[in-house]
């Protein structure tokens, strides 16, 4: 007897243990198992295990998923589930509402877009380190490119050579610095990603190209003639140009100046078609000077006729 | 007489409406301190920024409108609301967030962030002072919630990449990607 009541005890047991492991076979979450980085963009498979029906959820940066799934089938994640960089948490629930969770990350695609930026769009000739240019590489759904890339800032002054600087993209940007060149007029800057063919490796090859105006600088060697006529004196600039040679665009301003026994007197007048031009009305001996920004110019004396 | 009984309910109105406007003020101290304790620290190392480097203001204003940022981020994923995310948020960070919230808001799903602080690494500075990009080692807890029910709470160091750029009283958030987490 002892032994058929210890034997009917220890099937007791083992039936209770059996449904306890089957309970907590239910109610343990179903596992997920994913990738560690994905492509943006890029559908993809998420293993899970287990039995029955449960819940998914995705949570990244610019969407959440929510939908039943079968346990015992693997999560497809559509490409349009994982466009944005970064991070994204999947969670799966099972029936009993015990929550498994799993990190990934999804990384940027390809390059496919610059974002550049040229700076300032008028620059004095040959002035160091006034052009500034950044550029910002995203892929095609506007993820930064954080894996080092090169960008080449191509520049092509308006006469004289072009030339190029490279710059290696860090956490997505490239930037760099440059003087103006010796020459007025529209120089091209043209930010390059890739290598220069339209499609390698399946890579488009990304131009953005802006143009900066180059500007005469300070003028330089100014001088002015005068042509007197009776008590009025008429007065002339050489045409105005900057130590490069390069004409001072029309609008600049020159300043006259006449000292003489009534006194000081000022005209500023714009340059016209290169040159600056204005009338004084003298009364005995009168000197006059000429300024444009900082350049002093000549200084002339003259007699005007006593009225 | 009268003329003492009307002095006393002048003397009575103006001392009430001292006590309440002493109340207003105490009320409005105490928002305005609950505002400021609410934001979230945020320190500002601009050490190793180039190529140029920061004004002490800028630095100034950029530590307050990030730590703005996240308050209305915080808010904007528990609340489902997106009404307030233009203060500090521009361009494709506005938009995801945008976009995001409105999932959550289809799916029952909200997200309950509590924010421990930033420390903010300043690590490009346009030479024209448009844009600026930020690392911030941020310690959060983001807890997920399906309705009533906790989904998953996560409590660890989150690293993310951030493009500033200003606007015409303030900096804001153009971009705000999470990077991958070390190994």
């Amino acid at each position: 007897m002892p032994t058929t009541h210890n034997h009917f005890a220890f099937c007791k047991r083992a039936a209770a243990l059996v449904l306890l492991s089957l309970l907590s076979g239910w109610a343990r979450a179903g596992e997920l198992h994913v990738p560690a980085v994905v492509g943006a963009g890029q559908a993809f498979l998420i293993s899970v295990g287990g039995s029955g029906q449960g819940t998914f959820y995705l949570v990244g940066p610019d969407d959440v998923v929510k939908r039943t799934v079968s346990l015992r089938n693997d999560v497809q994640i559509q490409a349009s589930d994982v466009r944005s960089a970064g991070r994204y948490r999947a969670i799966l629930c099972d029936s009993s509402s015990s929550c498994t969770s799993a990190t990934f990350d999804v990384k940027a695609a390809p390059p496919a877009h610059l974002s550049f930026f040229l700076h300032p769009s008028r620059v004095p000739v040959s002035y160091p380190d006034s052009i500034d240019a950044t550029a910002f590489v995203f892929d095609r759904y506007f993820n930064l490119v954080l894996s080092p890339s090169t960008v080449d800032f191509r520049i092509t002054p308006a006469g004289g050579d072009g030339f190029s600087r490279s710059s290696t993209t860090r956490y997505g940007a490239a930037w760099m610095r440059l003087g103006s060149t010796a020459h007025e007029g529209p120089v091209q800057v043209t930010a390059v990603s890739g290598n220069g063919n339209s499609s390698v490796n399946g890579n488009v090859n990304l131009e953005e190209a802006r143009v900066i105006q180059q500007v005469a600088a300070e003028a330089c060697h100014l001088s002015m003639k005068a042509v007197t006529s009776g008590n009025i004196v008429t007065l002339e600039t050489d045409p105005v140009r900057d130590c490069g040679g390069n004409a001072l665009p029309d609008g600049t301003v020159v300043s006259f100046t006449k000292i003489d026994k009534e006194g000081k007197s000022t005209v500023d007048t714009p340059i016209r078609k290169g040159v600056a031009r204005t009338q004084f009305s003298v009364n005995g001996p009168a000197q006059i000077s000429v300024a444009c920004g900082v350049m002093l110019g000549n200084e002339i004396v003259v007699n005007g006729k006593n009225i | 007489m009268k003329s003492i009984t009307d002095t006393t309910l002048a003397l009575n109105k103006i001392a009430s409406r001292l006590a309440k406007a002493a109340s207003l003020g105490v009320v409005m101290a105490a928002c305005a301190l609950g505002i400021a304790q609410s934001l979230p620290p945020v320190q500002l190392d601009a050490n190793e920024l180039a190529p140029r480097p920061i004004e002490e203001f800028t630095g100034t204003t950029i530590a307050r409108h990030y730590a703005l940022a996240w308050h209305d981020l915080a808010g904007a994923l528990e609340s489902g609301r997106t009404d307030g995310l233009g203060d500090e948020f521009v361009g494709f960070a506005k938009n995801r967030l945008v976009q995001r919230i409105g999932d959550q808001n289809k799916t029952g799903v909200h997200v309950r962030i509590a924010d421990h602080g930033h420390h903010l690494k300043a690590v490009f500075y346009s030479m024209d002072g448009t844009a600026m990009q930020l690392l911030d080692h941020a310690q959060i807890e983001i807890q997920i919630f399906d309705g009533d029910k906790l989904l998953d709470t996560q409590n660890e160091l989150h690293e993310y990449l951030v493009l500033m750029t200003p606007g015409a009283d303030r900096w804001y958030v153009r971009d705000l990607e999470e990077l991958p987490g070390k190994p």
